[in-house]
Order: structure tokens, then sequence, then C-alpha cells
């Protein structure tokens, strides 16, 4: 019984903020505030006629999906690393490899300013925020792509071989499959990871503010308090069916695979 | 028999260990050849310098008469069976067994389908294509992996201890299979195992490995006769050893053995050098026997006392005593009719015979 209300107590703690977000989206007043007065869909029209609302969209897309590839790439290549083969001091460098895991964003964000703009003299762009947010979320896909190879078995890649097939269609037709739904995962832990991240884009980007940049600046209007609402709403809606597909891609691979599943990482 | 397989001073380090030393080895064409050998002696890093999955650190290893120096294991002539047999699990029966067969043009989907529906009959698996290949037992699996190594007709066939993850009773079942599916396509078989037995079983020579050498390589008979050194002997079945002082080298030598005393035998049963002086006499517990109530014998006696029994059911482990030698002997005796069990301490005389000596070094 105790058990059963701190679940409840647990689950209203965690979600009642989310579910908040859609009851103020559709509320026809701009105060956020019970009772609630009223039916409205203007929040959401205003979305569609925001223009800078919208680069500061397309910016964040931009920056979560390269990040998604770049970082789930790098995570390939050092799980696969870490799986297969052994090398003098490894635990040492993967550790090493999974330190910005626990670095202070602002320190990330701080010292990869002083870098770009003051060693190298580079511009601020979209890319400066990339490169910080693939150090971030490397250590992530790390995590989660270790535990996708090191089910392998590292025999299956030399079997490939032994029948004909290169070094690298071997790992294209055996080990890829086998750990499609960890990249599929991995790439979306990045996308979220990066898609929400403040400190270091507010730091590192230049002239066109990513999404939540442009949120923080909302904030200081409080009229335009709704509409970041609305935009919330949109957000969440889309997390849960991104979110949705991967786990239904996930059991069907380890289905095929015929892996017992243990829970995946989401 | 014509050589297939030859290696010239093969070696191999990792690091400064040194997996493979100074192996030479002739395998012929149709053989079933075994690498024997307790762990990390380098049977498999040598199976594996063969498919071309390890380089060699230095010297040369030949495939049919052509170099394999630069030949990657995708272009090599062999196929393998790994001990984990490397089923991939996202295909099906079908699809692992034509694996092989995805760089072969020259074939039609239809002939592939063909060689497939063979394959697959000739380990005993008809009918089971369409099956998820990660829903197979221990057994089928490896049958899987015959069947996929197979179908390309390698010159060779590499087996990585392919029985050692299945039951006793499989076990056996295969081994019986192996040799006669290797009778079958004809094609060269070499086999790493650990299992002394298993090779015996199979092989038509066994090369046995110790710390990255070959310490003997014969044919199973004369590997469990007449082995070259103690280390082989110890390995391979079990063996009484005796302390011995060879008198005479001659036509035949003579040699006093501990608790049985001077013994004449012939020089084949000294299958290394001997010098004069101290050496190991051994004796297999087969070739040893306890003289039974009634029984009699021609044969030389000793007398002896029982120290310890093991029963097996259809043989019965005894350990004697006798006057001279610290080790009792393990006599192997079969559970005839009217052969009763001796109780520990029994008085009893020992049968035996200097033409199952074998004198080391």
């Amino acid at each position: 019984m105790s058990l059963r209300v701190y679940a409840i107590a647990y689950l209203i703690f965690l979600y009642a903020p989310i579910v908040l977000l859609p009851i103020f989206a559709f509320n026809d007043a701009t105060i956020i505030a019970f009772p609630l007065s009223g039916f409205t869909t203007n929040w959401f029209g205003e979305l569609m006629t925001n223009t800078s609302l919208h680069a500061a969209v397309r910016n964040s897309l931009f920056i979560a999906v390269m990040t998604a590839i770049l970082s789930t790439l790098l995570g390939i290549c050092a799980a696969r690393a870490g799986a297969m083969y052994r090398f003098p001091i490894k635990a040492g460098i993967m550790g090493f490899i999974m330190l910005p895991l626990v670095l202070p964003e602002i320190i990330v964000a701080v010292s990869l300013l002083v870098v770009v703009v003051q060693i190298f003299d580079l511009g601020l762009s979209n890319w400066t925020i990339i490169a910080a947010h693939v150090l971030i979320c490397t250590p992530f896909c790390i995590a989660i792509l270790n535990g996708a190879f090191q089910n392998l078995d590292p025999s299956m890649e030399e079997a490939a071989m032994d029948l004909g097939e290169s070094r690298f269609s071997a790992f294209r037709l055996v080990t890829l499959p086998l750990v499609m739904p960890g990249i599929i995962s991995s790439m979306l832990i990045a996308f979220t990871i990066s898609l929400d991240e403040f400190i270091i884009a507010f730091f590192l980007s230049g002239v066109s503010p990513t999404m939540p940049v442009y949120i923080w600046g909302l904030m200081r209007f409080p009229a335009s308090l709704p509409v970041v609402m609305a935009l919330g709403t949109i957000l969440v809606a889309l997390s849960i069916i991104l979110l949705t597909i991967a786990e239904l891609l996930r059991r069907r691979g380890m289905a095929r695979a015929g892996v017992k599943d243990k829970g995946g990482f989401l | 028999m014509t050589a297939l397989i030859t290696l010239k001073g093969v070696n191999k380090y990792y690091g400064d260990y040194h997996a493979l030393r100074d192996i030479d080895l002739t395998i012929n064409a149709g053989e079933f050849f075994s690498l024997l050998g307790p762990s990390g002696c380098g049977k498999t890093t040598l199976l594996r310098t063969i498919a071309g999955l390890e380089d060699v650190s230095d010297g040369v290893v030949m495939i049919g008469g052509k170099d394999m120096r630069g030949v990657s294991a995708n272009l090599r002539p062999t196929n393998m069976v790994f001990q984990s047999y490397a089923i991939f699990p996202h295909l099906s029966v079908a699809e692992n067994v034509a694996f092989g067969l995805r760089k072969r043009a020259d074939l039609s989907k239809a002939d592939k389908a063909t060689m497939v529906d063979e394959a697959l009959a000739m380990v005993g698996l008809s009918g089971y294509g369409k099956r998820a290949s990660h829903a197979l037992s221990g057994g089928q699996r490896q049958r899987v992996a015959l069947a996929r190594a197979l179908i390309l007709k390698p010159k060779v066939l590499l087996l990585d201890e392919p029985l050692s993850a299945l039951d006793k009773k499989m076990r056996e079942q295969m081994q019986v299979e192996l040799i006669r599916l290797q009778r079958h396509v004809g094609i060269t078989f070499i086999l790493v195992t650990h299992d002394q037995e298993e090779a015996l079983v199979m092989s038509d020579r066994i090369a046995v490995m110790f710390e990255g050498e070959i310490g003997q390589l014969a044919d199973p008979e004369t590997l469990y006769r007449r082995p070259n050194s103690r280390r082989v002997a110890e390995f391979i079945g079990k063996m009484n050893f005796l302390r011995a002082d060879v008198q005479e080298i001659g036509d035949t030598i003579e040699v006093d053995v501990a608790g049985l005393g001077r013994v004449s035998v012939q020089a084949e049963q000294a299958p290394m050098a001997l010098h004069k002086g101290a050496a190991v006499a051994g004796v297999r517990p087969e070739t040893l026997a306890i003289l039974f109530d009634g029984e009699t014998t021609e044969r030389k006696l000793i007398d002896g006392v029982v120290d310890e029994v093991v029963y097996y059911g259809d043989m019965t482990y005894y350990d004697v005593r006798i006057a001279g030698v610290d080790q009792p002997l393990n006599i192997a005796m079969k559970n005839l009719i009217g052969r009763p069990v001796l109780d520990v301490g029994t008085q009893t005389k020992v049968v035996w015979d200097e033409r199952s000596l074998v004198l080391l070094a």
C-alpha cells in the first residue's frame, strides 16, 4: 500500500509539470495561473508566424542532427575498439574518453570559447556549438554502444572474413545489423541532449541563437510565456513519438538477433 | 600423399610472448590432422595463422604450393569452424550457409539454393533452411557452421575446438559424424583440440604441442604406444613412470627398472636417443594386470598390495604398491565375469611384460 502511494507521488512529481504544458498552451490568458479562462489555439498560431523562432528551431535541429551523427560515429569507433581489441592501458584510455560525462558544462563552454575566439581566432557559429555538443555527447554514445558491441562474439566478423568478405564488408554485413538498435539509441540520446542544451549554446552561439537560447530570451517578456508553453507541448509530443519509434526498433532488433531483452537504455 | 600445407620456421610473437617457436610442419592432402595440447600451447594460434586470421612474425606458410604471405583470410582456400560457431544470429539457417556464396556472381539464385540444400543435407539438417539460427541447439549450430564452411569446397577445413561446447553424448556422436563427413568430402581437416581422446579417435596424424613447440608428430597409435617424451606420455592417456638405469645399449637395451629388476627391451622401445645411466621407464595401466585367483599367466609377476580402488563400471582402476617404487602402479582391469573388485590392502600379484615398456631420457 505504502509502496503504491510512493509510486503515485513519484509519478506526479515527475510528470505534473509536463502535463501543465499542454494545459496552459491551450489556455486563453497570458498569465500562467489557475483558474483557466478558456480554450484557444492562438499561441500555436503565433508559433507558426514567428520567423525568428523558426530560425532558432532550424539551428537547433541542424546542430542536434549533426551532433547525433558525429558523436555516434566517434562512439562506434571507441566502442568497437574497446570490445574487440586489447591494447596497452586500455582501461585508462577508456576512462579518459568518458571524462566529459562528469565535466561541468560551464567549464567546457568557457574553455571552448577561449580556444575558439582567442587561440584560433575563429568566429562563433553553429559549428562551434556542434563541436562542444559532440564533446559532451560522445561519452553517452560510448556508454550505450559499449553494451551493443560487448554482446557481440568477436569471431563473428572473423567468420565473415573467412567466408570471403573484406574487413569492411564483414563489418557492414554482420556487425552493423547486430548493433543497429544501439546506434539508433545512441543517435537519439545525442539528439535529445543537444536539442535542449543551454549553457554551451548560450556561450558559443554566434548571431543566430539556438532554440533554448531563444526561449530564454523570450522569458523576459511575460506576454510570450504561453507561446513558450505551446512550443514545449509540440516538443514533448515529438519526443514521445521519437522515443516510441526508437524503442519499437530496438525491440524488433533484439527479437531478430535472438537476444534476450534485458530492458533497453530507455 | 601430396603435401598440401607446409609451414617453415614459423614464429609468432605477441610483444615479448613467444607464441609459436620455429614450427616446421607438413600436412597432406585429404588428411585428418589434429593439433593437440594444453590450453595456451599455441595450437589455436597455429590454426589461425593457416587461416590468415593471424600474421606470422617470421617464417612461411604455404598452401597448395603457394606462399600465403600477404594473402588475407578472405582470399585463402581455407574455411574455419569457430569454437563459438559464430553463427550470424540475424540471418536464417539458409542465409548463414549461403553467406560465402555472396561473391559468386557465376551462380544463379536457384544454383545457390540447391547448393545450400545439399550442404544442409550433408550435415543432417535437411529442411532447416528457413529456421531462425538463434533458435538452434548447440549441436545444430555446429552443423550449420560446418555446412557454411563446406559449401565453399575449401582445400582445408579448420576446426577450432568444435566439440568442446557439446555434452559428452553429443560430442561422441559428432566425432563419428565428422570422421564420416571427412571421408565423404575428402577435404583436409585440421582439428584443434585439448582432448587427447578426441584426437586419438579422429585423426590420421596428431601434432602434440607444448609452449609453442611441436613435442611429437605421429599417428595415434605411435603417439600412444611410443611417446617420445615424458610430457607427451603424461598428456596422452595415463602412464606409470619408474626410475630406470640404462646399462647396455646394443641391438637390445639392457636396463635396470625400479621394482621390476633387469629388463631387456627392443631398440624401438626407446623413441629418442638414450645414454647409459639414469632414464625413465613408462608403462600404461592397461598393459599391467592383476592376477586374480584361479587365473594363470606365462608372463612375469611381482608381488604387490592394493592401495586404492576406483570403480568405473566397465573398468576398475587399482593403485598397487610394489617393493622398490615410491608411487604405486596404476593398473586398469576390465570387469570381466567372475572377477571380484578387490579391497584395499589385498595381497596380490601384478602381471607385467617388458614389451610394453617405453624408455624415455
